[in-house]
């Protein structure tokens, strides 16, 4: 499953850098995710709860390592993903571009490997399912970038 | 009193099946019985790593989790269940299936841990417990791609992912290309899907420690070899267990004796708990754990005289076996036998390699690779008459093997290990017959082209095919009379539809006289009789029902003469009806009943008479020396929907030969299910998996069966040549249903879209037929 597109964050890419490294905002951002934490440099560990179409959610343990950084220009996540449903293994290329605004345009790149109960009886929902949920992680990355725009402005300006 | 054999009796079990009454493994519920749910690999190809199930161990309701590791010298390899057939130059490398993953894991859904607990609920749970590690391997799925030099490799020693490889040949085939006006080259793929039984798989164990005995219910379809196997692997005398199939909601093939996985963990964990243990598969498990037939590609040529004689054949063919062979290469021999079908063919070359690949075992599903060889000689046929400017009919009546050419022998070994000889046949009529019944010449006269000018597409079908059915070794039966006047049959068969408690009553019935209500058979119980193979490859009724009427006939005679001794008259001078004997001509004698006899032969005082057996009881077994070939013809008219591509059977007629029939209804249910399932096969069904062997459509939802609406009402025409090899000239007729569809369809299909397209693979579907039509996708290839 190849997952591609781009999003515009309404925001600076330092920023934008920032918050694509924070395991917080990662963690309330992730449709489905109980935790993530940072365990070493690069490497992020957590859970997370995920149903799709037919078959009843169920938990998958998550690790993400962060592969090819290049500040703040881009990085490689390499994501391995699994709990008693299948699994999803793979990875993704994210590259960042500061526009005007200032804003920042991020392209990604996700070539995932689906399998086990997922891939059998969930086929038909995974790919408009994985495009839902990162359409809705982005919009939460939106709002908190957001909201730490807003602070940082109060900050400045107190 | 009239015979029964040959009439359409009522089935003796449709009472108890229809109300609810018959029991199931499933069924199956004892006091303090423990549940068991499976850890399977999600990868189809990897090394395992590790499997910690301490977590598992620990929670509440779990009382036992068992990997490899903790089966000690029980595990090992399953039993090989069909060694290759004495073919010269045959390769076969067995690789048979294990209890649980050890080292590697070779398709998704392979058992890697063994959950058991208080409930399956807390069974299923404790999966998600376990944690497995395995590194993935890059999973060999492409037939071709396997057989390349770099492909990993399945089975690591071995040199390639090469299971087996077998060259037959008769006749001079390079001779009959050189003399021929035309040479017909062609590549076929035809796949096969799940068998889609609506009971899956069940197994329920219970060993009592007092009695030393174990009892098993299983949903097999070969309980007695079942039982052989299972008191060796645990150490048992085969009388201490004891293996019970009941009613069982379909076989097709994969419950034969396969000594799955499941099959062999549940009586073991029995006996180290000293509890019940129960395993019901469900349908998910059912898509990756249970067997399945797969896609044949072949390289296939055939050589004809400009008047459409066929001079020769030549095929190059790979099968998928999967991850393992335990049936060993029953499928592409019966592909390599099956494809000569009904016709002469003076030189034929076929050779063939299986191959291993990262997906669940294969192992026979209902036709068994037969309709593999039928597609592939009916689209070289259909190819060769378009060329050769001779209609469809006409071209097949040319090659016709003739009626007084039987015994006909094609020089080549099938799956009995004998030679592949057809016993009897009368072809001509059939394929007239059909081409009468469905109105073949109207139709490409007079109704195609009317309809076609309507703009709408529609076509016809028109297909021989054989069937080899009623193989040995040998079954048997026993039949008692008791003191009740009940008459008791015991075979070993297991049964799982097919009429066996009617069939088999109406062969005892006629052989005593008594009504086939009277009868009351049981199958598939090791306590009962244990003699026997199975029921598969179309032959219950033809091996043991011949064995219920020798071991009735001997019945008959005993009656006879205790009746003849107690009445003081010749045996020749009694008549029996009923369920008693009298002396002919007193047609006022109420006569003496059975029971009556029945408990004289078996008295509390005095002697029974030196060599003589006591009791109304006797014990027969059958076994041919080779099977006997039942043939057909399937036709059909399909209308092809112009948006959607849809297609439409608005006609199906089979017209077939299995010899003397027992009963007409039982026929006629297996001839229908039979055409469901290869309709299903031609237009449906099929399993996709993804270039890393995950299968993408395990579920019903996604995996498409023909529903009711989809199958036609099949128009049959019932031919009787009797078969000679054994007294009620009987043939099987289990898998002539579905033999033939792919190959009727697609001709049937190609005819409906006027010469657009040539189809040379099984499955098509609406999205397969557009891609096709819009050559979006090279023909041949596999979906």
């Amino acid at each position: 499953m190849t997952l591609a597109g781009a999003f515009v964050f309404r925001g600076p890419r330092a920023a934008v850098w920032e918050l694509l490294h924070d395991p917080d905002v990662l963690a309330a951002a992730m449709p489905g995710a109980r935790q993530l934490v940072r365990t070493a440099d690069g490497r992020y560990e957590g859970v997370m709860k995920v149903g799709l179409g037919p078959v009843t959610a169920a938990e998958f343990t998550l690790v993400v390592t962060l592969i090819d950084e290049v500040p703040p220009d881009r990085f490689t996540m390499a994501i391995d993903s699994q709990g008693t449903l299948g699994f999803t293994r793979g990875s993704a290329r994210v590259a960042l571009a500061e526009t005007d605004g200032p804003a920042t345009t991020m392209t990604y790149t996700a070539d995932l490997q689906v399998g086990g109960r997922i891939a059998s009886v969930g086929q038909r929902v995974v790919e408009s399912a994985a495009k839902a949920m990162t359409a809705k992680g982005l919009e939460a990355l939106q709002r908190a970038l957001d909201d730490r725009l807003a602070r940082a402005r109060e900050g400045a300006g107190s | 009193m009239p015979p029964t054999v040959g009439k359409r009796v009522p089935r003796n079990e449709d009472r108890r099946l229809l109300t609810g009454r018959a029991l199931f493994v499933d069924d199956v519920r004892l006091p303090g019985m423990l549940h068991v749910a499976f850890v399977r690999s999600d990868h189809a190809h990897g090394r395992l790593r590790s499997v910690d199930v301490a977590a598992a161990r620990a929670r509440p309701g779990v009382v036992a989790v068992y990997t490899a590791a903790d089966l000690g010298g029980y595990w090992q390899h399953a039993p090989l269940l069909v060694p290759p057939p004495p073919v010269p130059g045959l390769v076969f490398h067995a690789c048979t299936q294990v209890p649980l993953a050890r080292d590697k894991v070779r398709y998704v859904g392979e058992p890697i841990a063994m959950v058991v607990a208080e409930s399956r609920y807390v069974a299923e749970d404790a999966l998600a417990d376990v944690r497995v590690h395995i590194d993935p391997l890059e999973a060999v799925v492409d037939l071709e791609r396997a057989l390349e030099p770099a492909a990993p490799r399945l089975h690591e020693h071995l040199d390639s992912n090469v299971a087996a490889t077998v060259h037959q040949q008769t006749g001079d085939y390079l001779a009959a290309r050189a003399a021929a006006d035309l040479v017909v080259t062609r590549r076929f793929w035809y796949d096969r899907g799940v068998s889609a039984a609506i009971e899956n798989r069940a197994v329920v164990a219970s060993w009592d420690p007092r009695a030393e005995h174990m009892t098993i219910w299983d949903t097999t379809q070969a309980p007695i070899p079942i039982r052989n196997g299972l008191a060796r692997l645990l150490g048992l005398a085969e009388s201490q267990v004891q293996v019970i199939a009941p009613f069982v909601g379909g076989g097709f093939g994969p419950k034969i004796m396969m000594f799955y996985p499941e099959e062999l963990l549940v009586p073991w964990a029995s006996r180290q708990l000293g509890r019940p243990v129960k395993w019901t598969e469900d349908r998910h498990e059912n898509f990756v754990a249970t067997t399945q037939e797969r896609g044949q590609l072949h390289d296939a040529e055939m050589a004809l005289a400009r008047d459409g004689r066929i001079l020769g054949v030549k095929d190059v063919f790979l099968h998928d076996t999967g991850a393992y062979d335990p049936y060993g290469l029953t499928i592409p021999i019966n592909s390599q036998c099956t494809l000569l079908g009904v016709y002469k063919v003076p030189a034929y070359d076929s050779a063939f390699t299986a191959v291993f690949t990262n997906k669940p075992i294969v192992t026979p599903v209902r036709g068994a690779g037969r309709q593999h060889g039928v597609f592939v000689m009916e689209r070289l046929l259909d190819i060769a008459a378009r060329e050769l400017g001779i209609d469809r009919v006409d071209i097949r009546r040319r090659n016709l093997i003739p009626p007084d050419a039987f015994p006909y022998d094609h020089g080549i070994i099938f799956q009995d290990f004998t030679s592949l000889t057809y016993d009897s046949g009368d072809y001509r009529p059939a394929l007239d017959q059909a081409a009468e019944l469905i109105g073949y010449e109207r139709f490409v006269r007079d109704e195609q082209p009317r309809l076609r000018a309507e703009g709408r597409q529609v076509g016809i079908g028109i297909v021989n095919y054989v069937e080899g059915t009623g193989i040995g070794p040998y079954e048997g039966a026993r039949v008692t009379v008791e003191p009740s006047g009940l008459v008791r049959v015991a075979t070993g068969v297991g049964t799982q539809g097919q009429g066996h408690f009617t069939a088999f009553a109406q062969i005892v019935a006629d052989a005593l006289a008594v009504d086939v209500a009277a009868v009351r058979v049981v199958t598939g119980d090791t306590r009962e009789f244990h003699w026997g193979t199975g029921t598969f490859a179309s032959r219950g009724a033809v091996v043991a029902g011949t064995a219920c009427r020798a071991a009735a006939l001997t019945v008959r005679q005993k009656i006879l003469d205790v009746a003849a001794r107690r009445l003081g008259v010749e045996p020749e001078r009694l008549e029996l009806a009923h369920g008693r004997v009298r002396v002919r001509d007193h047609a006022d004698d109420p006569g003496v009943p059975y029971g009556e006899l029945a408990a004289h032969a078996n008295p509390l005082r005095g002697a029974v008479t030196s060599g003589v057996e006591p009791g109304l009881e006797a014990t027969a077994y059958f076994g041919p020396d080779r099977g006997s070939t039942a043939n057909g013809v399937h036709a059909m008219i399909v209308e092809i929907d112009r948006d959607t591509l849809l297609a439409r059977i608005t006609r199906y007629v089979v017209v077939h030969d299995c010899g003397h029939l027992i009963n007409p209804a039982i026929v006629e249910g297996q001839i229908q299910g039979g055409v469901a399932h290869g309709i299903g096969n031609a237009f449906y069904e099929q399993l996709v998996f993804d270039e890393q062997g995950q299968l993408k459509n395990g579920s019903l939802m996604d995996y498409l069966l023909p529903v009711a609406t989809d199958v036609p009402d099949v128009e049959m025409v019932h031919r009787q040549t009797p078969a000679p090899g054994n007294p009620g000239g009987l043939k099987g007729v289990g898998e002539a249903g579905c033999i033939a569809t792919g190959a009727a369809f697609a001709q049937a299909v190609e005819d409906a879209l006027g010469g657009r397209l040539e189809i040379r693979e099984i499955p098509l579907s609406p999205n397969r037929l557009f891609e096709l039509l819009h050559d979006t996708a090279s023909p041949g290839d596999p979906a």
